[in-house]
This record gives structure tokens, sequence and C-alpha cells, in this order.
């Protein structure tokens, strides 16, 4: 403390500090024993308390002198303090003309206010999301590798198998570490949990390649094999309380005990933030099999000074001596023959998806800040104008034209100031309303809030639209007509009203931009919502639990149980039907593998990668998924010699174009074993509504041998009107049959089709309000000069009217001002709106960027708002009083 | 602040110039009489109590003093005593007649007010 109070000292004149320091300096310092004697809270009452008093003293005394020296002073810049006392001045003075108008000030400061706190809280989002690097060493030296093999019928981007990280780990000479990533949901078991969690399991040279440590414990080494897992630090918190005494530990991870080996810290989310633990292993070269595609996604990091075309070049080449180290059947070699490495920086990799929705959402509130810019440039116009004579009396006596635009700045920079306040408030307040809305999946989107860089940010534009508003009025009113004075002050001149007018157009077009750009996202919500994602969303009831009991031990014992807990849960009241699946359509995405006809059986590598998931129970009749040829399961198929299957349409469309799938027959990988289809059902959305529909494999709950799978984390669906309260009934029956397995993923399918469009109906929501919002701004703007303009030419339409003018033409010729400046407005935005709203991309669904209705819609109801807001005004004008108007002549 | 900056003085100013007609006085010492023969009205911190100093030495009713008091604040470091000049008690005398001239109209009207 008695630092801070000599650091203080420094803020006197050199002079006085000279003379009184020491002084000063003891009576503080004794006080502020005084004042600890009697307790911390005096102590720091008695330190804050001086910090004021030696603060303001130090700045009295630099503007009003009390110390007058003996000695001349040396280093004093005598231009320095006058600037400074004359800025204090100004403000003083803006100040005390802004308490004069109330409602100027508050209009200015509320619009400002609104409009850079939308701006800060976006901010915050943008700067913490996309701006913030990642939160790993050396981030811009971090890359994803994918493939490509243009000219193949191979999709665009893919991941590569296992002998792609095998070769570029010991190959390259740019890549400095590399490690593979995955995501997917398997069960972690301990002593009294037991759920599905999201896992990766990477190789063992993950953390080295991103650069991260543990905050606990240790990384997973080559020698570990699988046997650990390294946990998040969130993991860490929520299941096992932040035991320090976690390493060490063993449970049961995707069904194999691991040993827990670290805890990673907070900032480490990979490859999504929800990823709760690592289960590493590594890939040796005598595992590779090559030719097994979409395996082995990359994450690396390259050399210091490495450019990403060089990595390029050097994984392809690589990539091309695969077959003569690894061999491969020949459609494996014409693939590598083809194959170009994808290099792409892992942040823009991603941030992909997210990014362009924050960009639009910045850019809108960026839209909505210039409109009330606008409208405040243009309350000042009409402020100045009103105050010309004030000004031009100034001018008279002397006053130079840096003094009249300064004290006009003064107010501009004051009120953005305040408005900067009340939006750092406006910002903090909506900020969590707004991120608690916000879909999931954005990465570190719980690490934003009001910062202090939002705090710069929101200084900054504070500033900077301080300048833009008050910079036009300000040079404007520096050079006052004083021929004004003369006139007796009342001259109504419309020479300048071309400025306020391009105001309006700009305001005007910006609006429009926003309403196109949220009604285009309103189109696409509503044809997202009359997407047919081949299943019902209502009325059913879908939830998860993992029993662990020691009879569940293979498929058919597993079928066994899923039976007979289905006719436990049909029995429930007002359940319908119940069926049983691996993955929940819009919850999970399904596995997948390679299957083949019986054309491809012999070429091994050949075959299409599709997705498969295990169904059972009344599983299609409940998610209404209707048959499209043959049938459905029966009870009959779950039995483990049959090997019968169902598949989807698309799926029949790809292996048997053209014929009838039903009794064809179908192999996996090498299992050996073929699989009979016996019905085609309807296509199936499993991951979202945009997407096209693919391939499914659904096979029966138990394979051709029992030991070939078992589903043991199933998901049930239970059609029932009443899905939206069924599930207590539901748990205390799981308790039941096994309470030693808690109910997980518990919705209602319509709840998880509200939240597949979460990040749609999130971005249309706020650019929604951000949009009327500068349509309100924009029509206040026009209200505004229409009424400024009224008012001036009261005189004027008075004679007029005097001279015979009818309520309705006068009516008629503000209105027409009006409806020229929202005509030209609208115009403009119409090619705003063009160039811009290809920004919204990726978000829009059923709708062209330039959708013609939606362009009409909004330009018609803007023109309609400007009408309305130029009425207003008119109808004051036409109620002129020609008598009242010349008797004040 | 209420005065007439050529011969008027501040509450605080001329309660300062009371305190040193006492004799002279170091800050510290000052701002505890101050408070004292105010009844606690007045208490200045450090700065505010120095800029009245220097403000009253600027107008030459108080010198530094050559009196060197009891015990040093710490080794080596000096205190600095503040007295009054004789320009400084015509000053306090000046104020204290018009104090007393307001005091005894304030009383007359009160009397007149029962």
């Amino acid at each position: 403390m008695k630092t801070v109070f000599s650091r203080l000292m420094g803020l006197f004149p050199r002079a006085f500090r000279e003379s009184f320091a020491m002084g000063m300096l003891e009576m503080v310092a004794l006080e502020y024993e005084n004042a600890r004697v009697k307790g911390r809270a005096a102590g720091i009452k008695e330190g804050f308390a001086t910090i004021v008093d030696l603060t303001r003293s130090a700045i009295a005394e630099r503007l009003y002198p009390s110390w007058v020296s003996r000695t001349p002073p040396r280093n004093l810049q005598p231009e320095f303090y006058s600037m400074i006392s004359g800025w204090i001045r100004d403000t003083r003075h803006a100040m005390r003309s802004l308490r004069r108008t109330p409602t100027f000030t508050a209009m200015v400061v509320g619009m400002l206010g609104l409009a850079i706190g939308a701006n800060a809280g976006m901010f915050s989002v943008v700067n913490t999301v996309l701006l913030d690097p990642l939160p790993y060493e050396n981030a811009d030296r971090i890359i994803r590798i994918a493939a490509s093999a243009p000219g193949s019928d191979f999709p665009e981007e893919f991941a590569g198998g296992d002998e792609f990280y095998v070769q570029y780990r010991e190959q390259s000479e740019l890549l400095e570490d590399i490690s593979t990533y995955n995501s997917f949901t398997a069960t972690l078991r301990t002593n009294d949990r037991v759920e599905r969690i999201r896992m990766s399991y990477p190789t063992y040279t993950l953390f080295s390649t991103l650069g991260a440590r543990p905050i606990l414990g240790r990384l997973p080494q080559a020698e570990d094999a699988d046997e650990t897992a390294v946990i998040s630090h969130q993991l860490w918190n929520t299941w096992f309380g932040g035991d320090s005494t976690i390493v060490g530990q063993s449970f049961e991870m995707a069904g194999q005990s691991r040993t827990v080996i670290g805890v990673m810290g907070p900032d480490f989310r990979f490859p999504t933030d929800g990823t709760l633990l690592w289960l590493t292993d590594d890939i040796t070269a005598d595992e590779v099999r090559p030719g097994r595609f979409g395996r082995t996604p990359l994450v690396a990091k390259i050399k210091e000074g490495a450019s990403f075309e060089a990595v390029t070049a050097e994984l392809t080449a690589l990539a091309s001596r695969l077959p003569e180290r690894f061999g491969g059947p020949p459609p494996y070699v014409r693939v590598i023959a083809q194959h170009r490495a994808v290099v792409r920086s892992l942040e823009e990799e991603m941030l992909g998806s997210v990014s362009s929705p924050l960009w639009v959402l910045l850019g809108a509130a960026g839209i909505v800040l210039v409109i009330a810019a606008v409208n405040t440039a243009n309350l000042f116009l009409v402020r100045s104008e009103a105050r010309q004579r004030d000004l031009a009396v100034r001018r008279a006596v002397g006053a130079s034209s840096l003094q009249l635009v300064r004290i006009q700045m003064a107010e501009a920079v004051v009120l953005a100031l305040f408005a900067g306040v009340v939006a750092t408030f406006i910002a903090a307040v909506t900020l969590p309303m707004l991120l608690r809305a916000a879909p999931q999946g954005i990465p570190r989107l719980d690490l934003v809030g009001v910062n202090a860089s939002t705090m710069l940010f929101t200084l900054a534009i504070a500033l900077v639209s301080a300048f833009a508003c008050g910079a036009v009025p300000a040079l404007r009113g520096a050079r006052p007509d004083l021929g004004r004075l003369r006139e007796g002050g009342r001259g109504a001149t419309g020479k300048r009203h071309w400025l306020r007018d391009g105001l309006v157009v700009g305001q005007t077009a910006l609006a429009l931009v926003l309403l196109i750009g949220s009604g285009l996202l309103i189109r696409s919500f509503s044809a997202l919502r009359n997407v047919d994602p081949g299943y019902e969303t209502e009325d059913i009831f879908t939830f998860q639990f993992a029993p662990d009991q020691p009879q569940l031990t293979d498929g058919p014992t597993w079928a066994q149980f899923h039976f007979e807990f289905m006719d436990r849960l049909r029995a429930l009241p007002g359940v319908e039907m119940v069926g049983v699946v691996n993955n929940v359509p819009l919850d999970e995405g399904t596995s997948n593998q390679r299957f083949r006809n019986e054309e491809m059986a012999n070429n091994e590598g050949a075959g299409p990668n599709l997705n498969y998931t295990f169904a059972g129970g009344d599983y299609f009749r409940t998610m209404g998924i209707s048959v499209l040829r043959g049938r459905a399961f029966q009870r009959s198929d779950h039995t483990s010699d049959l090997g019968n299957a169902v598949i989807s349409e698309a799926a029949a469309n790809l292996l048997w174009p053209d014929q009838d799938p039903v009794g064809r027959r179908f192999t996996t990988d090498d299992a050996g074993n073929w699989m009979t289809v016996v019905g085609v059902v309807e296509n199936v959305l499993q991951d979202e509504f945009r997407q096209a529909p693919e391939p499914v494999f659904y096979l029966p709950l138990v394979g051709p041998e029992p030991d070939s799978w078992r589903m043991s984390s199933p998901a049930y669906v239970v059609k029932t009107a009443r899905a939206e309260v069924i599930a207590p009934e539901v748990r205390a029956l799981v308790r039941e049959v096994a309470p030693e397995a808690p109910m997980y993923r518990v919705y209602t399918m319509a709840g998880l089709a509200d939240r597949s469009m979460v990040q749609l109906s999130f971005t249309m929501l706020t650019l929604g309000i951000v949009s009327s919002l500068a349509l309100i701004l924009g029509a206040v703007g026009l209200y505004g000069v229409l009424s400024y303009l009224v008012a001036e030419r009261t005189r004027e339409i008075g004679v007029r009217m005097a001279l015979g003018a009818q309520a309705g033409q006068v009516r008629a010729m503000v209105v027409k001002q009006g409806a020229v400046v929202v005509g030209v407005g609208v115009v403009v935005g119409i090619v705003g709106a063009l160039v811009s709203t290809r920004a919204l991309g990726s978000l829009l669904y059923g709708v062209q960027a330039m959708d013609l209705g939606t362009f009409l819609g909004m330009s018609v109801s803007m023109v309609l708002i400007g009408l309305l807001a130029s009425y207003l005004p008119a109808r004051r004008a036409s109620n002129v009083d020609p008598m009242e108007v010349l008797r004040g002549e | 602040m209420g005065k007439n900056p050529e011969t008027g003085l501040s509450n605080l100013e001329y309660h300062v110039l009371l305190a040193l007609a006492e004799g002279p006085l170091y800050g510290y010492a000052i701002k505890n009489s101050v408070a004292e023969e105010s009844s606690g009205t007045l208490t200045p911190r450090a700065g505010t109590l120095y800029r009245v100093i220097a403000r009253m030495m600027s107008r030459s009713f108080v010198v530094e003093s050559g009196v060197k008091g009891d015990v040093p604040p710490s080794p080596g470091l000096a205190r600095k005593y503040y007295a009054l000049t004789p320009g400084g008690g015509q000053a306090l005398k000046g104020e204290a007649a018009r104090l007393k001239k307001a005091a005894a109209l304030a009383e007359e009207r009160l009397l007149a007010h029962q």
C-alpha cells in the first residue's frame, strides 16, 4: 500500500512534490497505521480514501496550482497542461449542455448503448471462440491431414487408413509429430456410476502433437499398449470430485479395464469440447492392412518454417509409395495413384461450421451499430442546426474553428462514453442468456464472458462511434453561417438535406439487408421443419441404460434380456409399441464398415464403406419407418444362425441397383459369414435434417455366431402419447430390472429434433432480434428526419395552406419526400443483400440465397414501414394552422 | 470555494492558520489540531491539507519554521514545521472578526425568531 502512496506522489507537479511529498507521505503512513490498528476493513477503507484524495489533489494541483515555487519549475510542459485543462473545460461544458437536453441525451445514450452492447456481446463470443488461438502450443503449426483422390469414386475428402499414419510418422521430414484421432461414445463404469460418455481413441502421440501436458500424472507412452487412459478435467471433477489419488485407479472403459495415468487441464478439449476420456494405443507397421480408408483421421504438427504446400507435396509423395511397402489389391493401388494429401490448419477445421454464423451475427450487430450511429449523427446534425445561432455568436466574438469543433466533439465523446457504460452493462446481462440459448458443439463457448478485451473493444467502438457521429456536425458547426445573425436566426435552408437524406438511405438499405437475411433464415427453418426425416418425431420416448449382469455374456443372452425388458415396457400404461436400436437418429451416429455383395465377395478391400446399426423389437413401426419391400424383423430373426438383415433403400440402391434386394446375400469384412436381406425400409436422416440420407444396414441383435456381436448399450424407443411424462415410470422399471444401471440419454424424439435445429434456430432468433432492432432504429431515423423537415417548413406549409393547398396535398408532399428516400434505400439494400446473403451459405436450407419471395416481401415491408414513419410527420404538417403561422410573422 | 481569493479564507484555511497560531506544527499535528478545533467537522487528508499549506505559503501567511521538534519520524529525516507569519496573523484576525460578526448576526436573528 505504501508503494502505491509514494507512486501517487509522482502525480503532483514536481515543485509541489519537492516541497511537500515527504510530509504528505509521513502523514499518510501515520493515518494508515492508525486505521489498520482498528482492523483490516478500516485499513482498506483508509487506504482507498487516501488514494482518492491524493489523486484528486494531484489533478487539482496541476489544474489550479496552489504552490508558487520560488525557483522556476523545470520540465513543465505548459502546452500539455493547458490542453488537459482545455479538455476538462470542454467536457464540463458538454456535460452541462447535455444536461439541458435530457431527451436528446437519453435517446443517444440508449440507442448507442444498445447497439454497442450488441456488438460487445457478439465480439466476446467471436473473440473467445474464433480469435483466441487454440489453447495448444504453436497452434498455428498444427494441421489436419485428409486424403483426396480426384477422379475416383471416393468422396471429395476422406480419411486414410493406418498405413498413412505409419508412413508419415516414420518417413516425413517436415512433420514434427503426428497422431490419429477420433470421437465416439462408449461406456465408462466406476463403482457407483455407469454412463456412456464421449471418448477418443488416438495414438499415444496425440498429446505431444498438440503440445499438451497433464496437470496430474503422466502422458501415455508406446509401452502402455492400450491399458491406460487419460481423463479430462471435467470428468475428473464431475465423476471423481477432483480426487488427486485418481491416478493409478482402474475402471472399465469401453469394455475393458484400464488404468487412469493422467488428468488433463481444463483447456485441453480435443477433438470436441465434450470429450471426457482418451484411450490410447499405437499403430505399428505390422498391424497395417492397406485399403481400409476412412479409419484414420490425422492431426500433426509441422516443423517450424515448413509451408502447407511443401507438406502437402511431401505427404502426397510419401503416400504414393504405400503400395510398394504394404502391397494391396488393384483397386487400392489405383486409388493411391490418384491420391493427393489435403492439409488444413486444425483451427480452420475445428471452427469450420460455427465460424460463418458467428461472423454473420457479428456483422449484423455491426450493421445495427452503423444504423444507430447514423441516427445519432442525424440527431447531432439537427442539434447543430438548432445551435447555428449560438455557434455563430461564439464565432463572432472570436472563437476559433478548432474551438467550435472541440466543443461539439466533446459532447459526442461524453455521450459515447456513457453509451459504453450502458453497453457493457447490457452485454454483461444479456450474454449469459444468449449463451444459454446457443447450440452445443461451439468450442470454448463456456469461456465466453465480458472480460478485459471486451471492455477494450467496447471503449474502442464507443470512441469510434463518437468520432463518426460527432465529426460531420462538428465540422459543419465549425463554419457557422454568420448571416444567421442578421436574419434573426430563423433561416430555413434546404441545401443540406441531401446529407441527412443520404444517411436515411443508408439506414434503410442496411436494415433491409438484415431483414432479408433473417427472412431467409426463417424460411430455412420452416423448410427444415417440413423435412421428412423418414421417421416420426411425435410421441416417441427414448432412453438408454447399460446393464451389467453376469448372465449377459453374448449376443443371444443380450437379445433375451432386451426382449424380456421390452415386454415389461410395453405393459406400462399408454405404451403402444416398443423397439430397440443401437444408435437413435439425431442422437448418435452409426458405426460403419465395408459391405460386399456376392459379386464383390472375393475382392478384398472392395465394397463401399457403409453405416450399420442393430435393431430389434418393433423398432421400425415405433419410429414410423415404412417397410418398402419384404418385411421388418421378426422375433425369430434374432437367433444366431439365421443372419437375416433389413437394409435401407439407399443401401439397396448401392449394392443391388435396379434389382430386388430381398433374398440377396452380403458379407462384411473378413467374417466369412453371409447374411440375407429380408426387407428394405425407408431412408432415414441419422445425424441431422439437412444431410442427404445415407445407406444403413440394420443387423439383428444376434450375429451369425453367438459371439459375433452383442448389443450392450442399447437405446429403447417407446411409442406413447405420454412421451413427455413417462420417464419416471420407465426409470422405476429400469431400477427394478437392472438396479446397477442408471438411465441416461433420456429424450423425446421431438426434443432431439429441436436440438438438431438449434444452430439454425439460434442464429435465426439472434438475427431476428438484431434485424428488428435495425428496423426500429431505421424507422426512428426516418421519422426523425421527416419530423424535423416538417418543423422547419412549418412556415412554408402554412403559407401554402393559406393560399389554398389542401391538407391531403400537404400530406402527400411530405410522404412523397419520405417515399423517395426509402425507395432509394430499398434499391440500395436489395443490391447489398444480393451481395451479402451469400455469407449465410451453409445455414440456408431449401431456399436460395437470392430467394425472390423473401426479397420482395421484405422490401415491401420496408417500404410500408417507411411510409408509416413518413405519415406521422405528414399528418402533423397538414394540421398546421395557417392563421397561427402567419400571425407569427 | 465560497471565498474572496484576495483576502478571504476558506473554512479549512482558517482552521490551519488557527492551529498554527498556537505555535509551529508539522503536517500530521496540524491535521489533529484542525480536527479537534473544528469539533471533528474537518479532517483533511494529506493531499488536501498540504495543498492548503502550499496555498497559505504562496500567500505568505505561513512559512517553513526553523524550530525542530521532538522526535524525528525516522532516522535521518527531519520533520518540516510550519509557522504563522505576521501577515498570516493579520489574515486570521480579519477572518475571525468576520466570523464573529456573522455569528453575532446569527444570534440576533435567531433571537428575533423566538
